[in-house]
């Protein structure tokens, strides 16, 4: 029993150092992103026609006035204070930008991924139970086809074609600017959740055909249970497992969806804002929102691998 | 190579068709824009906003610019810039990949989890982070998607050159002095090129994509140059008015993401030829073969009432290729309350199937024809519903293999108490009670704390054990055990034997015993049958079983080695093997190995025929012999 909470201890202690790791990481790959631009960053931040005391102030609140590790290290301080900087366009703070549109966008992307969880599972079970043992081939076919093309269509032509059903061809509701929710979260949530709907669906088939197939299967249905027992209680625990190890790609791919569907339906979301600071160069809205995104992903794919190490102790634990 | 190639295309026309737009769109990314450039950039003012005619087939933009033409031009530039990023991202990607294949074995995990890290963040974001440091615009963008995409093909790179550096013929090279970039080169490239190739379409057909999602938010290609997301943003502009303006562009750039995507999955079926699975093998059975096999098994009687379980002339078919082949061929035995039967029979010999068709379990597509009666009832005029109850309550089955038979996910207390509760309706609690009691009839110590372990914490006789207990969960008048023991070392073989011995003495259950293991059955069944080639070929008491009729029942006896035999003497073997589901010779299945086999033996098939009462034989031979003796 000490053993399984020593090699548990150990794996948990594990995700959080790289959880840190990445995390430095990735501060200092945003904090570096202004000595990277090339040419002088306040050039291309404030433009040509400006004197050179404008210059200087600029200068000073990009910071590259001073050395590298003394900026980083005042940099680091002010994130610990939650303090990202201020926008270099309308002076206000970068916290206080993206606190308000990150909710908006954590709204669309959870409830795209909801979208993506609650219709993927079971359509991929009930086309895994359908096509077993190589059943209908026919539903086989249409299946594979169809998932395989909408989980390539990118998200912003999804988001376009939808526009274009609802706004122009049925004219059911305004493209922009709107606020019920049908309009500014249920359509763009869609955009988002199509394609990695398509791809979870496809896993969890052939994952569940990949189950049936086991031999612990054939002892349920020697038990002839109903199939909703077997298969909600025999087969998805099972092909939950697989469905995690993919969610951290999903929700990565939801992230990016959400950054670029914000903007085909113009909601004021974190995705909007980043469009429009690297736009004007406004390097500090740019750097925090890049941090904060990326802190989350970090941080979620984190949980999800110590869920799979809760579901199947077997294999987290090998790593 | 060409006509396999060929042939290959033929049989998968969406594959041709992505290859043939591929080759297209190629053409027409070379040759539009130095023809067309003009037609594109005309500005016709008073002609702004036009919807689709015979002038501008797709209509006109905000300045009155022909869409076609312009979506025609855009093709150089959508397409041109993927082709630089994807390839950027190859040569960025197959460095960082393979590259880490030279580091000394303590950096190189460090350099792959940097690219796992790296492949967990959106593509798209690092995309726009890099283009944020470039600043907005065509060159920006294209380095972005170029690093993006790199990861992924670090991450595909680094897998296989691993695999490929692990083979013999790479440690031989190292071995004989090759220095690390030749065998980066000359091994590892060499061996994974085709691979490669895939992944860089895949590349491609992603890169369109993100470039034109960069264009589309204004951060890549932009105005007066012209790509589809560039013209996608113009399109929205203008959405009321000309939807086609956005549309096409649009449909552009999914279908030519669409068409590499596609193209690189036939790229990689043509490279790699086993990708093709072939899906017609099971073959599929007219309605009319399937009605005239059911008509032509018998019409079943309908006597013996103590009989638990009575099987007549059960046939199992599977449709294939060649027609529809019999792995089990007219087969009848009963089993009586309370006795213990024993099938033995060759791998192949259909005994597990007979198990299955019992048990209404055949696998898809094989389907069963004769009568099954369970408890006295035909299951074939049972309804589903009717089916599942009897067979969930009347019959249990025990699996061979234990390690695999259990549920990983579940706890045991849940495996074990479903079928009462469901068949029973038994509340939760009360099975829990019973399933602990039973736990401990099968000599389980601390049967009650084991309720809540996973199967993986049990050991495997542990959990044959178990799966007793879990058969006998709703009284079963027949316990069917499918190789129980096959799968378990030779001292716990014969505990479980012992489990099933006190079963069928305390609560009278039937059980129908399968194995390969002759001498298994003889030790512990009533009535032994035994199968060869998917038919009943003699049927016999246990204490009969030295004086067995059928030459391949004294055969399979002869190579039960025993305590008595000569140490230095040779063990006997049956000569020949046990003959193919699909190649069964006609007349007795048994006549290739046989020494006794007439010319009537190669012909016809012989009828098993009622000896003394309480016992069958089929054989000619045998069963001539016995007349002749007996008048």
């Amino acid at each position: 029993m000490r053993d399984v909470v020593n090699t548990w201890g150990r794996f948990v202690a594990g995700r959080l150092l790289a959880l840190v790791v990445v995390s430095v990481g990735l501060v200092i790959a945003t904090f570096s992103m202004v000595r990277l631009v090339p040419g002088d960053p306040a050039v291309a931040a404030a433009g040509i026609n400006v004197t050179p005391a404008e210059l200087a102030t600029v200068r000073h609140q990009l910071g590259v006035d001073r050395p590298y590790f003394r900026q980083l290290i005042s940099y680091t301080d002010g994130l610990i204070h939650g303090n990202l900087g201020k926008s270099f366009i309308t002076g206000e703070p970068v916290t206080s930008i993206l606190s308000v549109r990150l909710t908006s966008s954590l709204i669309l992307a959870g409830t795209a991924l909801a979208l993506v969880f609650v219709v993927a599972m079971p359509l991929g079970l009930a086309a895994g139970a359908l096509t077993r043992e190589g059943r209908h081939p026919r539903t086989n076919t249409v299946f594979t086809a169809v998932t395989s093309v909408l989980g390539a269509l990118p998200q912003f032509l999804v988001a376009t074609f939808l526009a274009f059903i609802f706004a122009v061809w049925l004219r059911v509701l305004p493209v922009a600017g709107s606020t019920p929710p049908f309009q500014s979260l249920i359509l763009p949530a869609i955009a988002v959740a199509l394609a990695p709907t398509a791809i979870l669906a496809r896993l969890v088939r052939s994952e569940t055909l990949n189950v049936l197939a086991q031999d612990y299967i054939r002892t349920v249905r020697s038990k002839r249970l109903p199939a909703h027992i077997v298969y909600l209680r025999h087969v998805l625990p099972n092909v939950l497992t697989a469905a995690l190890t993919l969610a951290g790609v999903i929700f990565a791919n939801v992230i990016a969806g959400a950054v670029i569907v914000e903007n085909v339906f113009a909601r004021n979301g974190i995705g909007t804002e980043l469009v429009s600071a690297v736009e004007t160069h406004d390097y500090q809205v740019v750097q925090g929102t890049i941090l904060v995104l990326g802190l989350i992903v970090v941080a979620v794919n984190t949980f999800i691998d110590l869920s799979l190490g809760v579901v199947d102790p077997k294999s987290g634990l090998r790593r | 190579m060409a006509p396999p190639i060929l042939h290959n295309f033929r049989r998968a026309p969406g594959a041709t068709i992505a290859v043939v737009s591929v080759g297209i769109v190629v053409a027409v990314m070379i040759i539009a824009p130095l023809l067309l450039t003009k037609n594109a950039t005309e500005l016709h003012v008073f002609r702004a906003n036009q919807g689709p005619s015979s002038h501008d087939w797709l209509g006109t933009d905000s300045l009155g610019r022909d869409i076609l033409y312009r979506l025609v031009v855009a093709t150089r530039l959508s397409v041109g810039l993927a082709f630089i990023a994807a390839g950027l991202s190859a040569a960025i990607g197959f460095a960082l990949g393979a590259g880490a294949i030279l580091l000394p074995r303590q950096l190189r995990p460090v350099v792959l989890r940097f690219i796992d890290m790296m492949l967990a963040f959106p593509a798209l974001l690092v995309a726009i982070f890099v283009g944020a440091i470039i600043g907005p615009g065509s060159k920006g963008a294209t380095l972005g998607v170029g690093i993006a995409g790199s990861f992924y093909i670090a991450r595909v790179a680094s897998t296989l050159a691993i695999s490929v550096s692990n083979r013999e013929y790479v440690a031989a090279a190292r071995v004989l002095g090759v220095r690390r970039v030749a065998l980066l080169v000359r091994y590892i490239l060499a061996n994974t090129a085709d691979a490669l190739v895939i992944v860089v379409t895949a590349t491609i057909s992603s890169s369109i994509v993100f470039l034109s999602a960069l264009s589309f938010l204004g951060l890549g290609v932009q105005s007066p140059q012209i790509d589809w997301g560039e013209m996608l943003t113009q399109g929205v502009q203008q959405f009321y008015i000309t939807p086609v303006a956005a549309l096409a562009p649009a449909v552009a750039i999914a279908l030519t993401a669409l068409s590499f995507g596609f193209a690189g999955e036939a790229l990689a079926r043509l490279l790699n030829p086993l990708l093709w699975t072939t899906t017609d093998g099971s073959g599929r059975h007219s309605k009319k073969d399937l009605a005239e096999i059911l008509a032509s098994s018998v019409a079943s009687r309908g006597d013996g009432d103590e009989a638990v379980l009575q099987v007549e002339n059960l046939s199992v078919h599977v449709p294939s290729n060649v027609g529809v082949v019999d792995i089990v061929s007219q087969v009848s035995f009963n089993v009586a309350r309370g006795e213990i039967v024993g099938i033995v029979g060759e791998s192949g010999s259909g005994k597990t199937t007979i198990a299955n068709a019992i048990t209404q379990l055949i696998p898809y597509p094989a389907f069963m024809s004769g009568t099954v009666r369970v408890c006295g009832s035909d299951l074939s005029k049972l309804t589903p519903k009717q089916t599942d109850r009897l067979l969930g309550t009347s019959v249990a089955t025990v699996f061979q293999d234990p390690m695999s038979s259990l549920n990983p996910a579940l706890r045991l207390n849940i495996q074990l108490t479903e079928s009462a509760e469901v068949h029973r309706r038994v509340s939760r609690s009360d099975a829990r009670q019973s399933a602990v009691r039973l736990l401990q009839e099968v000599n389980i110590p601390a049967a009650e704390h084991l309720m809540r372990r996973y199967p993986h914490e049990l050991s495997g006789g542990m959990r044959q054990r178990v799966t007793i207990a879990m058969g006998l969960m709703n009284q079963p008048a027949l316990l069917i055990a499918d190789e129980p023991t096959t799968a378990l070392d030779v001292t716990i073989q014969a505990q479980i034997m012992d489990v099933f011995q006190e079963i069928n003495e305390t609560h009278s259950t039937a059980i129908v015993m399968i194995s390969h293991n002759l001498a298994l059955i003889g030790q512990n069944c009533h009535r032994i049958l035994i199968t060869y080639a998917g038919r009943i070929v003699e049927e016999l008491p246990n204490d009969r079983l030295s004086e067995a009729y059928h030459p391949y029942t004294r055969a399979l006896l002869g190579a039960v080695p025993d305590m008595s035999q000569r140490l230095d003497a040779p063990l006997t073997q049956i000569p020949g093997a046990s003959p193919d589901v699909h190649a069964r010779p006609a007349g007795c299945a048994f006549h290739p190995r046989c020494s006794l086999a007439e010319d009537v033996c190669r012909t016809d098939v012989p009828p098993l025929v009622d000896r003394e009462g309480v016992r069958k034989v089929a054989c000619w031979v045998a069963n001539r012999k016995l007349s002749t003796s007996r008048s």
